[in-house]
């Protein structure tokens, strides 16, 4: 047999409350409130930080002109200028677009760039605005030095995370690990070239631009990866101060 | 009740709390919004909409397992009741939260991309078959769904339209959104961070749930499984001795098969009545007698001793059962009569009503 303790009763729409659960609804108000604040200060506390990544306005209206290559991702390669060394500049659109429409037409020309960094240590990417932010350069190539050839570094097995350049260098933060995973996909999907963020450093870069065997764009089966400890099989290649790792084959790191 | 559905019925209680809990959210974000950022360089160099994200995500974790608490707690303790009294209030602005959170996840991680924001959410992660790295969103998804079916359909309208069993039916699902809750942020932020403020929040609130749940739930199977004695003469059973009854009050016996039936005791005469309440299946015998209704403990749903049912303009009835006194041992037939059947109360012999408990200390109304 159930015998309810002999307590006050309360009913919602009696205006009396019985005084032992006024005292116990009062200890539970003073208890939420407090439980409320507390959590939400340890929480918000307990976050890691997202590191360095950042927009960077360095352009500040001017161009980047280069050679457009397009091969796995569109990429500028702009020659040196007695001050600076050659740069090979990862492009990417405004938003979780690639600018593949915009740069497949200038494939191997000389072309202009305006837009904004993102930059994270050594991995830099310009993010293309409008359309006239990308187009034919007045110059055409033999007015340039004509672009060096890529250097290969040799076959490499590389544990670390696939993301989204664009993100990872900054232009999400955190951009990078699982919350972020179905983002960095949609970014590469969308034509943002994928990188891979290297636990160890191979010639001082721990960034690396993705692409297939054949230096196409990466294997699609590469997007189950994404923001997760994998390892990748490769070869390494140089082009200007930019390291491309196209992939042989990969799995998901087991934690060994 | 159930004649009319004003969308809300005002009065202190409701007020008081639902300011209590509009001023826990609102204390909640405030912290984590504008302290936070104050206060730690790693969350004020965290995105905006991923700080709203987290606030809201957390926040909604935080309040649904104090809305499952409160069932259990009211088990255990009946000074917990004014917790469940409007609880509704407290599933729907879940709901609401929990929305506000889906609504800044969708609007960044899915955003700004050449797929559909909607389309994107199902289809952008396929990792079905990985642990880590599974689209935890889904998880998210569904619990949001069986959020917002329940917030709908939590108004009384409901309650009767669909009648109080589909109801309740539908709106146990909710531990399904829990579950799914925990595998959300267990598959998502915490593989991903391993943050232990959230880990304890959805770990250590589960544990602290099914703790609270097995307790209550070990007090009901126990007081069913002391079903009450058979009388000699079928079909009677023993629900317990009339010196038990307080004035107002019930003793609840087991029919068996587990049927509860309470008996209420009320200016000298006795009444049996079903256990559940045909609100929300609250239990009536842990109720009242209340200026000559009994009401219920969970929403103060009145019904008359004589036939179970609710004074006009209410339509709401519960069974009767027939009652006999045996001695002082008081006997119920487990069998109801139909719903409505007017049956007097049994009038307490002059020489037992002595045996009457001592009166309590806390008056009615
Ligand atoms: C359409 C439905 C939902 C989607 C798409 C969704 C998506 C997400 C995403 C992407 C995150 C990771 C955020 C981050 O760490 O940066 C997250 C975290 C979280 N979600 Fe959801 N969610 C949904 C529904 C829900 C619901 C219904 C609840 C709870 C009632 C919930 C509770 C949480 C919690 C507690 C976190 C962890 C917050 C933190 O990182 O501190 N989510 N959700
Ligand atoms: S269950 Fe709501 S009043 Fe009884």
């Amino acid at each position: 047999m159930l015998k309810p303790l002999e307590r006050g009763f309360f009913v919602g729409y009696f205006k009396k409350v019985p005084a032992d659960v006024r005292v116990l609804m009062i200890g539970f108000i003073v208890f939420f409130i407090a439980a409320m604040a507390t959590t939400s200060a340890l929480l918000s506390l307990n976050t890691e930080s997202p590191g360095a990544g950042s927009y960077a306005d360095e352009l500040s209206g001017e161009h980047l002109v280069g050679t457009m290559e397009v091969k796995p991702y569109p990429i500028l390669r702009v020659p040196a200028d007695g001050t600076k060394p050659a740069r090979a500049v990862m492009l990417a659109g405004s938003g979780k677009f690639g600018v593949d429409d915009r740069a497949l037409p200038l494939a191997g020309k000389t072309a202009q760039a305006g837009g904004i960094f993102v930059k994270r240590g050594d991995l830099v990417m310009l993010l293309i605005g409008g359309e006239d932010d990308l187009k034919a350069a007045k110059l055409q190539i033999p007015a340039l030095p004509v672009t060096p050839v890529s250097e290969n570094l040799g076959s490499w097995r590389l544990t670390g995370e696939i993301c989204d350049g664009k993100c990872s260098a900054g232009a999400m933060k955190p951009g990078t690990g699982l919350a972020h995973k179905a983002c960095a996909n949609l970014c590469i999907s969308g034509g943002v070239p994928p990188v891979f963020v290297s636990t160890a450093p191979v010639d001082g870069h721990i960034f690396f631009l993705l692409a297939s065997k054949d230096g196409g764009p990466m294997p699609a089966a590469l997007l189950d990866m994404t923001g997760l400890p994998v390892v990748l099989e490769g070869n390494i290649e140089r082009r200007d101060d930019l390291l491309i790792f196209k992939i042989d084959s990969f799995r998901e790191e087991t934690g060994a | 009740m159930s004649l009319s559905y004003k969308p809300v019925i005002w009065n202190r209680t409701k007020i008081i709390y639902d300011a209590v809990m509009l001023a826990g959210i609102f204390i909640y974000i405030l912290i984590f919004l504008r302290l936070g950022p104050v206060i730690s360089s790693a969350l004020r160099d965290t995105d905006l909409p991923i700080q709203r994200m987290r606030a809201f995500g957390s926040l909604a974790l935080l309040m649904l397992t104090i809305v499952l608490a409160i069932g259990p707690l009211a088990r255990i303790d009946a000074r917990f009741i004014p917790l469940l009294y409007n609880r509704r209030h407290f599933g729907v602005m879940t709901a609401i939260i929990a929305a506000t959170h889906a609504y800044y996840v969708l609007g960044w991680y899915f955003s700004f991309s050449p797929t559909p924001q909607l389309t994107a959410l199902f289809t952008s992660n396929t990792s079905f078959t990985s642990t880590a790295g599974f689209p935890f969103e889904l998880f998210g998804v569904f619990a949001l769904v069986i959020l917002a079916v329940l917030a709908v359909t939590s108004h009384d309208f409901w309650l009767s339209f669909l009648t109080p069993p589909v109801w309740k039916a539908i709106h146990m699902s909710v531990y399904f959104a829990y579950a799914a809750v925990i595998l959300h942020v267990a598959l998502g932020a915490l593989i991903d961070r391993r943050d232990l403020a959230l880990a304890f929040l959805s770990l250590g609130g589960l544990a602290t749930l099914c703790v609270l749940h097995l307790i209550a739930g070990r007090r009901e199977t126990s007081a069913d499984a002391a079903a009450s004695k058979k009388a000699p003469e079928a079909p009677w059973v023993i629900v317990g001795d009339l010196s038990e009854i307080a004035e107002g009050r019930a003793i609840i016996g087991a029919a068996p098969g587990g049927e509860r039936i309470a008996v209420f005791r009320s200016k000298g005469g006795l009444s049996a009545v079903s256990n559940i309440c045909s609100h929300q299946n609250g239990p009536i015998g842990e109720g009242k007698v209340v200026i000559g209704f009994i009401t219920c403990p969970w929403h103060g749903y009145q019904y008359r001793p004589e036939d179970g049912c609710s004074p006009p303009p209410f339509r709401e009835r519960i069974r009767k059962y027939r009652l006999r006194l045996e001695g002082s041992s008081v006997l119920v037939d487990p069998e109801p009569l139909p719903l409505g059947t007017k049956l007097e109360p049994l009038a307490i012999p002059a020489e037992l009503l002595p045996a009457v408990a001592a009166p309590k200390k806390e008056g009615t109304v």
